[in-house]
């Protein structure tokens, strides 16, 4: 039975997306650990279907100026994948890979944004090929944007995204820590509805 | 201290007299801003994207065209002119420089083209804008005085 709701999700199948996002963000972490010879943990992913505003209170503070990378899906799944990552873990990596000391995010020189595209593109990829080599299904990416920001305008474009469609959400989320340390970083994986049927689809649980 | 009554995203509130109506980090969304000096109405509305084309869909603030007829509409019935009533904009930034097939990069640019479109054919004058760019803004409307002021990270605070 085709999904045309986010809201018309069974437990059975949440449980599918829980996997999906527990896969692509073991592969994310572990290809920047490798990135930066951390130790980098994950917590369980979560599968939230909400409505903007409260997608938006989940993720943090709207005004809070964050960085963000993000990727267009396209191909057999169509969606976008967002990398945001926290004022900490921007400092404490730069500090790490660039020797650099970064007092205000908005004012990062082009090395420092270079660099956070790079773990951008590095984890979102990993997380696409899990999810292609686990469905067999074929997803292209776009070319990595990044964005420094207020949080809450760098939401508008996946909300407008998925505004087109519905009046919710379905984002499939993982926090990630580095050294046992909470930094508070988030990896989206927000599919438009189309999407979750193919993917349901592949992996047998329409 | 005055009252702040905040707007959510496809949101609109209104009110009277006094408060300071409230809507955070604009990104492509556009923040429009209705206020009628003389009984110091004032309503504030936060659209998404520009038109509603899916007659299925009961979330009219969503979208620029049914967003703004049905503030105005809640606005004339509090008591509101449109002869005095004074408009503002601001957001429809860029955030993401996206190529993409899907148009999303420029949502901004066609919210803002819409939202004045609306405007202009309901006979609304717009005496303030911020819009554009690649920054998320926060708008707010103090109804006490009709003044606009506009919020943007590492920015000097801007009244329009």
């Amino acid at each position: 039975m085709a999904i045309h709701k986010y809201d018309e999700l069974g437990e059975q199948q949440m449980d599918v997306f829980r996997e999906i996002g527990s896969i692509g963000n073991g592969n994310a972490v572990t290809a920047l650990s490798g990135l930066l010879s951390e130790k980098i943990s994950m917590e369980m992913p979560e599968v939230d279907i909400l409505e903007f505003n409260q997608a938006q209170k989940k993720i943090g503070d709207p005004e809070k100026i964050v960085g963000a990378v993000l990727v267009e899906l396209s191909g057999e799944l169509s969606g976008i994948m967002m990398l945001i990552l926290k004022e900490r873990f921007i400092k404490q990596i730069v500090g790490k890979v660039l020797s650099g000391k970064i007092e205000d995010l908005l004012a990062m020189g082009e090395m420092e944004q270079s660099l956070l595209v790079e773990i951008g593109n590095i984890m979102l990829s990993a997380y696409v090929n899990a999810l292609s080599s686990l469905t067999n299904i074929q997803i292209n990416l776009s070319v990595p944007q990044m964005a420094v920001n207020m949080l809450g305008g760098i939401l508008s474009l996946p909300m407008a995204m998925m505004g087109i469609e519905s009046d919710k959400l379905m984002m499939i989320s993982g926090r990630f820590f580095m050294n046992g340390e909470e930094m508070d970083n988030d990896i989206l994986l927000l599919p438009d509805i189309k999407s979750l049927n193919t993917l349901l689809k592949k992996l047998g649980v329409e | 201290m005055q009252k702040k009554i905040s707007v959510g995203i496809a949101d609109m509130n209104l009110t009277r007299q006094e408060g300071v109506l409230i809507t955070y980090a604009l990104g492509s969304c556009i923040g429009i801003s209705f206020y009628d000096p003389m009984i110091k109405l004032g309503a504030l509305l936060h659209i998404m994207l520009p038109e509603k084309t899916n007659a299925m869909d009961s979330n009219i603030l969503k979208y620029a065209d049914s967003g703004i007829k049905e503030t105005l509409r809640k606005v004339l019935a509090y008591g509101g002119s449109k002869n005095r009533m004074v408009c503002k904009i601001a957001g429809g930034a860029k955030m993401f420089e996206m190529g993409g097939a899907s148009g999303l990069g420029n949502i901004g640019e066609r919210n803002i083209i819409k939202v004045k479109q609306v405007l202009k054919a309901e006979g609304l004058r717009i005496t303030g804008e911020d819009t554009g760019s690649n920054y998320a803004r926060t708008m707010q409307l103090d109804v006490s005085t009709g003044q606009v002021t506009i919020r943007t990270a590492g920015r000097q605070e801007r009244i329009l």
